[in-house]
């Protein structure tokens, strides 16, 4: 196509033009015969076009992001725990003898789950980092690369070295939300095993020390105006050997 | 369910089948694109409080092709790709041969095919536009590219289609 005015003719064709260059388009093709060949292509393309698959989501993809949406407000995750403990037969047992100590660490359990938020929000983040396609939104073993990129796209700036020498490769970050609020996370693999940082801003809470959810264990740390995160299922020795390379860095700056 | 919740269902959920109809054409057919359409429509909603945009189809489709992007270069980052392999060559040997268009049976499977074949940063806007009849303007928000950069793809898209659907330059 040479003509200096396809793309006007384009336009006028696909219906994106106002009055005034709708009648220079028209005037321009009563008189050029390669844009009144483009007319007729489009015309028979747009006829084709209709014979294109358009793809639909399932009603399994339309189910599944429902309960996603479903997961992402606590107050729902909290009410899926009420029917269990409403069940009558659970407390029956419960009175009696050896299950005793078992139905109390599964009600401390219970009642271990809506004081937490944060344990709560952090586990649902790592599990979901673990998803193809969550866990990384700028990708980079570069330093110089991440920390910027938290400049743009969080409200504060965490820690992002690599330590690639002590065996905890930085593989780049993205931003999450914990606790209501934007947290930066930066990235980082040790072997096989994925350990997320989480930062973000201090606002005077205090925080829990170490936990364990769901076979991840978290170590919480204030430093440098920041609450900080890591959470990981690698060996616990290593994550404390971790937390103290990002104390160490952190220290520096 | 909660005020935020209604809205989502009631601005964004609409356009969940135009999400994953551009998920599937992106990844041509690709399984994933139930995990990129799951996984932009949380991100759409957890980011839905701070958009204050006027049209939702468009910034929720930009979000599907940025989620389409990132389990991209995750993809590639984890398969052992040869140095030099650009995703050009990969749509190259994708895309049907000669031969094989020819002897597929109708004419929608044909013409699927050949949008298939067309490089992404064209079959993308073909597919905005001539399914999803999007105007330029929000196919430039899609996109993240000029109106003009988006006038001169779709031209370009459009030849391309037809070249491939005639077998000879249109």
């Amino acid at each position: 196509m040479n003509c200096e005015q396809s793309l006007l003719v384009q336009a006028y064709l696909d219906g994106e033009l106002d009055a005034v260059e709708t009648l220079k388009a028209e005037q321009h093709l009563e008189s050029c015969v390669e844009c009144q060949a483009m007319a007729a292509d489009h015309a028979e393309m747009k006829a084709a076009m209709a014979g294109a698959t358009y793809y639909r989501a399932s009603a399994g993809l339309r189910a599944r992001i429902g309960a996603a949406l479903d997961a992402e407000n606590r107050s729902d995750v909290v009410k899926e725990f009420r029917p269990i403990r409403r069940k009558p037969g659970f407390w029956l047992g419960a009175g009696s003898g050896a299950g005793g100590m078992a139905i109390a660490a599964a009600l401390a359990f219970l009642l271990f789950l809506p004081a937490n938020p944060l344990i709560n929000d952090l586990a649902a983040a790592h599990l979901r980092s673990l998803m193809a396609g969550h866990l990384i939104d700028v990708a980079s073993s570069d330093h110089h690369t991440v920390k910027p990129w938290f400049a743009g796209h969080a409200d504060v700036s965490p820690p992002a070295e690599d330590f690639k020498a002590e065996g905890f490769t930085l593989v780049g970050g993205r931003v999450d939300y914990v606790h209501g609020e934007r947290a930066a996370v930066v990235v980082y693999r040790h072997g096989a095993h994925i350990i997320n940082l989480f930062a973000w801003a201090d606002r005077n809470t205090s925080l829990p020390g170490t936990r364990s959810r769901d076979g991840y264990r978290m170590i919480f740390w204030k430093q440098n105006d920041l609450d900080l995160a890591a959470v990981s299922d690698v060996d616990p020795a290593e994550l404390d050997q971790f937390v103290a390379l990002v104390k160490k860095s952190q220290s520096r700056e | 369910m909660d005020e935020k919740r209604r809205r989502f269902e009631a601005l964004a959920m609409p356009h969940l089948d135009a999400a994953y109809n551009l998920a599937r054409w992106l990844t041509r057919g690709g399984a994933e694109a139930d995990d990129i359409v799951q996984d932009a429509m949380l991100r759409a909603f957890r980011s839905f409080d701070g958009f204050r945009g006027e049209a939702v189809r468009p910034w929720l489709l930009a979000i599907v092709r940025n989620c389409h992007r990132s389990a991209l270069e995750q993809r590639k980052r984890h398969a052992a790709t040869p140095l030099g392999e650009t995703d050009d060559t990969e749509i190259a040997a994708e895309g049907p041969t000669p031969e094989a268009s020819a002897i597929q049976t109708g004419d929608g499977r044909r013409l699927d095919n050949a949008i298939a074949a067309l490089p992404e940063e064209f079959r993308e806007v073909v597919i905005l536009r001539e399914l999803e009849e999007m105007s330029y303007r929000d196919i430039a928000v899609t996109t993240g590219a000029p109106i003009g950069t988006v006038m001169s793809r779709l031209a370009r898209g459009r030849a391309l289609l037809r070249e491939k659907l005639i077998g000879r330059p249109a």
